[in-house]
């Protein structure tokens, strides 16, 4: 069993009109609440944390892209991946991941990625979301009906850049190059591992994870029956094609908070995952569903649900406590109670990778830190072994050499 | 009475969806939908068919033709379907009415084909931007409601697009046709069509509707001063579906100018 340390650097210190204020924590939200000066130290601060998950034993580092976002400060996960890259020597830099779909051309995002492979000596991850149509659409101005079809375009333009040696000419209906003709080339020979993350359940991004044999990433914000459903869908379809099902394609993720005891992780932890509802609660419903975002399918998938919410409203409100863990959305409490929740999810949904979020709204420092401690102590050795018995070929393959020896500070205090 | 027609267009090839009504041999009238397409043959159609062989396409992406979007790929490929149509009709050239992104449409034909064009009657129209009157975003809507804001009160959505119709089927026939306009509209509503209106020498009538929440009634008087010789009316108690929310105020509005000349 593998794990990684997620983080989504929310901005912790939103006012508590905010929700009066502001009719959404993406897009349009007020940004004059941001500080400079407060976010070059919360950088920092988020990016200890990460390193920090590194040397405790965590598997991954996990970075994700969003936009104009009060809770995702990170337009850019690649610029986080460098600083990370430089000050970590181990871990996996997984980036879930950059939209693909949005860089034009996308053969910027194949030689950024070649490139912190290259710099990372094989940590990295390339994880390639749909993206979400607050980012995409509203945010970066994407065309919801063709949207699906760049991503493809991108997909497949990026994977043919790593992959062929020879210069080639690129005429597809996003991206016209005549020369293309990738350096550098990443480390991993022909790429690195691909992940696709997916939001609720998506038949098309099953089977085209299935497919392409990607990693299929089940978020599992919305808790246990969703995330089942959608882990089962993926493995029907990597069944019907007659590959075995290995867990290490599965990765599914989740809130986490560890303390001692059930009693103090609920005291210490449950205050800012409150922050975070009270300011999503309610958030504007018209950014959730630009027009063309879902197929035919995909509107008519949906329109059932969206149906049965509009014939039977219930006012939006916070989640307690407890309701989040019956839900299966938050693994909380002492290690013995985190490990007996994350043993019946990783083997229920059969995968092989967990990515943790342990970091939530304005949680502060030293407790993400202990939090993450324990778990790394406490929990990993208890779930280390699931998934023993199979070969994980989602994960990177770094040079096997020695750590980089590099320029020490009186070698560079010696330069003339 | 009307019939919904499949065609296959000359010289493009392309498969049409076209309503056809009225009496042959009266003035053709080609009507250009708007962003939530055509329903069913209704009230303007029917009032409009007492004066003109009426001629009403599906654009590509909406209603039966929601499989043929990709294909259309900008408002030339809109305008060489239309300018196909008329052509497989036989039918030289026709007074023509947009509403919506149907006007946009309109436009792009009389700029780009004036001879197909015997009068253009364009009706709350899309595709010039101003930041001074951006309207509503059509676009960014409760997923629930995703039309309500194209009528002067939401409820009109239930009582003119969505009744009579399998509500599974006309929720996801809304979304897509809001699909098919975001693809030529989407992020701003702004389609170079400014640039060509210049170039419109038949006789141009501009309407703007009173509760229209998308497009201001001053845009109106932006259209007009962009088109030489244009002229432009305000219509009461509609908001931006003026061929559902008055559509015999609408019909009559065509047949004075198109017919006439009037614009009263």
């Amino acid at each position: 069993m593998k794990f990684h340390w997620f983080h989504g650097m929310p901005w912790p210190h939103l006012p508590a009109d905010f929700r009066e204020r502001n009719r959404s924590v993406w897009v349009d939200a007020d940004s004059r609440l941001y500080e400079p000066v407060e976010g070059h130290r919360l950088y920092h601060e988020y990016l200890d944390q990460l390193e920090f998950a590194e040397r405790v034993g965590f598997d991954g580092l996990v970075l994700n892209e969003h936009h104009q976002h009060v809770f995702g400060l990170m337009p850019s996960p690649q610029l986080m991946a460098a600083a990370l890259a430089r000050r970590t020597s181990r871990a996996a830099i997984v980036l879930l991941g950059m939209s693909i779909a949005l860089y034009r051309p996308a053969t910027r995002a194949a030689e950024e990625i070649a490139m912190l492979d290259v710099i990372s000596g094989g940590r990295i991850v390339a994880g390639f979301p749909l993206g979400t149509p607050m980012d995409a659409n509203y945010a970066y101005g994407a065309n919801p009906a063709e949207f699906r079809r760049v991503y493809r375009e991108h997909h497949d333009l990026i994977l043919r850049a790593w992959k062929d040696p020879d210069v080639f000419t690129w005429n597809g209906e996003s991206a016209k190059l005549r020369y293309v003709n990738v350096w550098p080339r990443p480390v991993q020979q022909p790429h690195p591992p691909v992940w696709i993350p997916a939001d609720g359940v998506s038949s098309e991004t099953w089977d085209f994870c299935a497919e392409h044999r990607y990693a299929y990433v089940c978020l599992a914000s919305r808790g246990f029956a969703p995330a089942q459903s959608a882990m089962d869908g993926f493995w029907s379809r990597v069944e019907s094609r007659g590959i075995p099902c290995n867990p290490y394609q599965g990765v599914v993720s989740q809130t986490i908070v560890v303390a001692e005891s059930d009693e103090e992780a609920q005291e210490r932890y449950q205050p800012h995952l409150d922050y975070t509802s009270r300011h999503t609660l309610g958030d504007f419903p018209g950014w959730t569903e630009a027009p063309g975002w879902r197929t035919e399918r995909g509107i008519r998938e949906r329109a059932v649900r969206t149906m049965a919410d509009l014939g039977n409203p219930t006012p939006p409100r916070i989640p307690t406590w407890q309701e989040r863990i019956d839900s299966g959305s938050l693994a909380a409490g002492s290690p013995v109670t985190v490990t007996e929740h994350l043993e019946h999810l990783v083997t229920t949904l059969r995968a092989g990778h967990l990515v943790g979020v342990f970091h939530v709204g304005d949680m502060p420092h030293d407790a993400t830190l202990r939090s993450t401690r324990l778990f790394a102590e406490q929990v990993i050795p208890r779930l280390r072994h699931l998934w023993d018995d199979y070969d994980d070929h989602w994960s990177p393959t770094p040079i096997a050499t020695e750590p980089l020896k590099r320029t020490t500070e009186p070698e560079l205090a010696g330069v003339n | 009475m009307a019939e919904l027609k499949t065609l296959d267009l000359r010289p493009g090839g392309q498969t049409a969806h076209v309503w056809e009504g009225g009496d042959p041999g009266s003035p053709a009238l080609l009507f250009l939908h708007p962003i939530t397409g055509i329903p069913r043959w209704g009230d303007a159609l029917e009032t409009l068919a007492n004066d003109f062989h009426v001629i009403a396409p599906y654009q590509p992406g909406w209603g039966p033709a929601k499989d043929d979007l990709p294909g259309a790929h900008d408002g030339l490929d809109l305008v060489l379907f239309n300018v196909d149509l008329l052509n497989t009709l036989g039918v030289g050239s026709a007074h023509v009415i947009g509403v919506s992104i149907g006007a946009w449409i309109g436009a792009e034909i009389a700029a780009i084909r004036p001879d197909a064009v015997q009068s253009l009657t364009l009706v709350n129209p899309l595709g010039l931007w101003s930041e001074q009157y951006p309207g509503e975003d059509a676009f960014a809507q409760h997923p629930g409601f995703p039309t309500a804001v194209l009528f002067s009160n939401p409820d009109k959505r239930t009582e003119l697009l969505m009744a009579d119709r399998d509500p599974m089927d006309a929720y996801v026939g809304e979304l897509l046709d809001l699909r098919a306009s975001a693809k030529f509209l989407w992020p701003i509503p702004d389609t170079g069509v400014g640039r060509r209106l210049v170039r419109i020498d038949t006789r141009t009538l501009i309407a703007t509707s009173e509760h229209d929440n998308i497009v201001a009634t001053e845009m109106g008087d932006i259209w007009r001063a962009a088109i030489p010789g244009a002229q432009s009316v305000q219509l009461s108690d509609s908001g931006h579906i003026a061929d559902l929310e008055i559509p015999e105020a609408l019909a009559d509005l065509v047949r004075n100018f198109a017919l006439e000349g009037v614009t009263a």
